[in-house]
């Protein structure tokens, strides 16, 4: 019983300073972290060596309060910045970064919508060279904005309204390095996402010189509805992921869906009497090699069918099981 | 004719005139405290003890902050199971707190003919 109450106090402690360290400036972070951990276990061990009792959760929530919330703490460590305060510029940082990653997706999505529209290359590329200036304005904009809030005293008040209790729980990779990746797996989806469905009706962008000789056949088309949902819902999750980093469930809920979303495609693929049919009917050689590929093709796709009931079922399994030990965690904690 | 401040506006502004006072006090304090070595904890509590109360918040950096200007020294050891990050006056920073110190007596001693 003790153990799981020392786990408790542990968990609440670095989940603390987990969130501490997410805004530490990066050289310094363990060391300040570790400092900080001895400190917090020092201040307990004598409150409860002079009380002769553990501290309840309350008590321990109290004597986080006291330490300020993890962004103002974490601010304390920071170089001084004059335009916008120490405890503002960790909000202001994110936002910046955020609305210039924005800003980017913005101008690539149409520099790449216009060549899928048949523009000219060079007209094309306008946007995303126009993208030094869009970032120099979206900078200043930011800027301007937080220097003002921060100015007129329109703070955010964290320090009054924060609550140790509804930290993020404890996550073992860094947050800060996953949702780099997440946002460069967003930007690769995005990418891909509009390649894809624009390739589908201007076929020679999949195909390339290839569409001499073969081109999809009718079923692609059917189920071009499916790929845009396919499409939307796979960077939805990802644009949710960078949101909410710590939601681990997300991403097996994510897998689920997309490849239940898949078996949807393969069902209608595999059931279709030509997966991709000859440019030109006429040549009968092509029809013969198209006919081949076709064959080639429903293997693959038959074995895709089975990997994806596979990962479905695993991901159910992992789902359901997360939500055995959720259930099982509330019926100890309480 | 009199200016009358509203009062929200002067607890505000003698908050910050307090805080400025107590900046370069508390770093005396510290490199006073540091002339044997401690911990942070130990330090902070030591600081209570004679009146000087510090938040975390406010010592650490702090102490981080002298020891990058090569004031302090630091280095991690184990005490009572756990580590432990104790910190000294170096010898700069005993050269600066005997300067500082002379600085700060001049000081009271004005003040107080001032005040």
């Amino acid at each position: 019983m003790k153990g799981v109450f020392l786990e408790h106090i542990m968990e609440l402690i670095d989940r603390y300073l987990q969130a501490v360290k997410f805004s530490l400036p990066r050289a310094q972070r363990d060391d300040i972290i570790k400092e900080l951990r001895d400190s917090i276990l020092s201040q307990i061990e004598e409150k409860e060596a002079a009380l002769g009792r553990q501290l309840t959760k309350d008590e321990q929530v109290e004597l986080l309060k006291k330490l300020g919330s993890p962004m103002h703490l974490a601010s304390r460590y920071g170089k001084q910045q004059h335009v916008i305060g120490a405890t503002m510029f960790p909000i202001y940082w994110r936002v910046l970064k955020a609305a210039l990653g924005l800003a980017f997706l913005v101008q690539a999505g149409a520099s790449i919508a216009m060549a899928a529209a048949g523009k000219p290359f060079i007209q094309s590329l306008s946007p995303l060279l126009h993208y030094p200036s869009v970032a120099l304005s979206v900078f200043g904009w930011v800027t301007v904005v937080f220097a003002a809030m921060d100015f007129f005293g329109a703070k955010i008040q964290v320090s009054d309204r924060w609550d140790p209790r509804k930290l993020p729980p404890l996550v073992k990779s860094d947050p800060r390095k996953s949702r780099f990746e997440l946002i460069a797996r967003l930007v690769i989806q995005i990418i891909f996402g509009v390649w894809w469905l624009a390739g589908l009706h201007y076929q020679y962008l999949i195909f390339g010189p290839g569409i001499a000789l073969l081109k999809f056949g009718p079923v692609w088309h059917s189920i071009y509805p499916v790929f845009v949902v396919i499409v939307l819902v796979d960077v939805m999750f990802t644009a949710v992921m960078i949101a909410r980093p710590h939601w681990i469930q997300g991403r097996h809920v994510a897998l689920l869906v997309m490849s239940a979303l898949g078996l949807v495609v393969l069902y209608f693929l595999i059931n279709a009497p030509e997966v991709f049919v000859a440019s030109d009917p006429s040549a009968l050689q092509s029809q013969e090699l198209v006919k081949s590929i076709n064959y080639g093709i429903h293997i693959g796709l038959m074995i895709a069918a089975i990997v994806n009931v596979i990962n479905i079922g695993k991901e159910a399994m992992r789902l359901i099981g997360w939500s055995f030990g959720r259930a099982s965690q509330a019926s100890v904690g309480s | 004719m009199q200016h009358m401040v509203e009062a929200p506006a002067n607890n505000e502004v003698l908050e910050n005139l307090r805080l400025e006072l107590r900046r370069g006090c508390l770093i005396l304090a510290v490199l006073a405290e540091l002339r044997s070595e401690r911990y942070g904890y130990t330090l902070r509590k030591a600081l209570a003890q004679q009146g000087l109360e510090i938040d975390e918040g406010t010592l650490y950096p702090l102490l981080r902050r002298l020891e990058s200007q090569g004031l302090l020294a630091s280095e991690w050891r184990e005490e009572d199971k756990r580590n432990k990050r104790f910190y000294r006056l170096s010898a700069d920073g005993k050269l600066i707190l005997k300067q500082l110190s002379a600085e700060w007596k001049s000081i009271n001693a004005s003040l107080n003919e001032i005040l």
